[in-house]
């Protein structure tokens, strides 16, 4: 009877579910999957060229978020008849994934990467790369529901730290690379004495902000050595919903006004202390608060595997006894 | 009273002699002393790091030098927690070793320590993101050793055992290698305006991340041959080292990353 129980709960718990189900789909299919999204990702580099990421910008990346994920429940709920669908939520699926993720990115570690490189040097789009993430996330999302659909048998601290790590590296990892084409970053150069409404952005045109910063006095601090130990520009803010704030930004310390970050960036080296001029960054990013969720999320889950330790994950093999 | 690298040997001699005690108590199971004296060694060498910190007017994080003290003080600290924990009585043993190793380092190629932090520095995320980072190196130091250790071991019979106390330190490893990791996404968020940049050196702790995550994983599976499980955790300690300081001599990552502060 003990034996029944034991071996109940463990295919509750998804460990025997892994040897038994996945039948002959093992490492090795794990590993011919994520050759073929290479394949793939190589036949799509080549035909339609690298991955444009500026044209998913709000709403198309709302609508591929809810496209995926919608992919995802397929996957897990025809998981029982599709035999692909169920390997993939699988560790023998998880394992070769990570192997080709942890490959390509040191190849972009050893790589020098630039904005409009192509191939190698622009791992960010550069198709092999980008399916692999994605083939990743996906066993992620499918993992995520396998888990909270055994949660009806059992439940456990184990739960708990697999689906903050899990659920949370899902979250930051989508909503961060789904999100990038919606942050804005733009520089502004402020003067003395004359309230700025334009900034430029990365692509080097003129922009007309909804606030406007006028530069009070810029602040700077030196060691004896003469290298800097502090600036700071002392700011006046006017948006246009009206607000007229007066503050100081300095570097590790923004300020936040409707939704823009404001950050101090740099200021007139030649002048030093004396420079009249402040260079000040205005950032927006309205996927932040997901993003940052993931990331307490995981932080959560890594609270747990320190305390959990091995047990963190699985059952021990050896709780029999 | 001022500080400097000269006072570093009376400080390094005094702590490494009271760990090796604890580490020679550990193996007699004297546990009591063994923790008296690691705990002794752990206070003497922290006295020096905080009169570095008080004499430098900054926590001294900045240069390769300084965080090998740190890490000379995480090992031992590692060390302790981790014999607390499982009881092992080799651990005092490695972790004082490798710990002299990174004293003597220190100690035959000392680095110039100037009082300056440039702005970009000075922050409340500086000390965690690194010195948590330092403690995960330190245990995964620990666990390479052992991981080594096991590899050339003829016996297989108490290596199950062993496996699962790889298997807990790399679970501690983890959790603060993604503590660090995350503090600094959050800092980097305060400082330059973005979580996650694809900076060189962030490139490389996640590479060092994922390595970690695929022992982790490959544990997991029913079948295992125990020599690939090693294997796993040898590589990802090469290239955690490749994270480390390796980026600093890699030529893609020259000029690129804005992690080098340590040139400057």
């Amino acid at each position: 009877m003990a034996d029944f129980s034991y071996i109940c709960t463990r295919i509750a718990k998804n460990e025997i579910e892994v040897v038994a189900r996945t039948g002959i789909w093992t490492m090795k299919e794990g590993f011919l999957i994520g050759g073929g999204l290479i394949v793939a990702g190589l036949i799509l580099e080549l035909s339609v060229g690298p991955v444009m990421w500026e044209a998913f910008a709000w709403p198309v990346n709302g609508f591929v978020l809810a496209g995926f994920l919608t992919i995802i429940a397929a996957m897990f709920l025809l998981r029982k008849s599709v035999s692909v669908f169920r390997f993939i939520g699988t560790y023998q699926a998880a394992i070769p994934t990570l192997v080709y993720a942890v490959v390509l990115t040191i190849i972009m570690g050893l790589t020098r990467q630039t904005p409009d490189g192509r191939w190698l040097n622009n791992m960010l789009t550069f198709w092999p790369f980008v399916l692999v993430y994605v083939y990743m996330a996906v066993i992620l999302g499918v993992v995520i529901l396998r888990r909270f659909s055994k949660l009806r048998y059992h439940r456990s601290m184990q739960d708990v730290a697999f689906l903050l790590n899990h659920c949370g590296l899902f979250l930051a990892m989508t909503t961060a690379t789904l999100g990038n084409a919606d942050m804005q970053r733009l520089r502004m150069i402020t003067v003395v004495g004359e309230p700025e409404w334009r900034a430029l952005t990365q692509e080097g045109t003129i922009r007309v902000m909804p606030l406007a910063i006028e530069l009070k006095q810029f602040i700077m601090e030196t060691y004896d050595d003469g290298s800097p130990k502090r600036y700071a520009s002392e700011i006046q803010i006017l948006t246009k919903s009206g607000k007229n704030i007066h503050t100081t930004v300095d570097v590790n310390k923004p300020v936040e006004v409707d939704g823009w970050k404001i950050y101090q960036y740099g200021y007139d080296t030649q002048m030093g202390a004396m420079s009249q001029t402040s260079v000040l960054e205005l950032v927006r990013d309205p996927w932040l608060p997901l993003v940052y969720t993931g990331i307490y999320m995981m932080l959560g889950g890594a609270v747990c595997l320190f305390a959990l330790g091995r047990k963190s994950m699985i059952i021990d093999n050896d709780d029999r006894s | 009273m001022m500080m400097t690298w000269e006072q570093f040997i009376y400080f390094a001699i005094a702590a490494v002699l009271l760990w090796a005690v604890g580490a020679w108590a550990a193996w007699r199971e004297k546990t009591a002393v063994a923790y008296i004296s690691t705990i002794i060694g752990l206070a003497v060498f922290f006295s020096f790091i905080l009169m570095m910190w008080i004499s430098l007017e900054r926590p001294p994080l900045r240069t390769m030098g300084e965080t090998r003290l740190w890490y000379s003080f995480f090992l031992p600290l590692a060390g302790i927690i981790v014999y607390s924990r499982w009881k092992y009585k080799w651990i005092l043993s490695f972790s004082t070793m490798l710990a002299l190793v990174f004293i003597c380092v220190n100690l035959f190629k000392p680095e110039i320590h100037s009082k300056t932090l440039m702005p970009a520095l000075q922050s409340p995320w500086f000390a965690p993101h690194v010195i948590v980072y330092m403690f995960a190196y330190a245990v995964f130091g620990v666990t390479t050793l052992m991981a080594i250790f096991l590899f050339f071991k003829k016996t297989q019979t108490s290596n199950i055992k062993h496996q699962t106390s790889l298997d807990n330190l790399v679970y501690v490893g983890l959790a603060f290698m993604t503590f660090g990791m995350l503090f600094g996404a959050l800092w980097a968020k305060e400082a330059w305006g973005h979580y996650w940049s694809w900076d060189p050196k962030e490139t490389w702790a996640a590479i060092t991340w994922f390595a970690y995550l695929i022992y982790i994983h490959y544990r997991q599976l029913p079948k295992q041959k125990p020599h690939i499980a090693l294997g796993i955790l040898l590589i990802s300690f090469v290239l955690l080292q490749m994270c480390w300081w390796g980026i600093n001599y890699l030529p893609s990552a020259q000029g690129t990353s804005v992690h080098t502060y340590s040139g400057s």
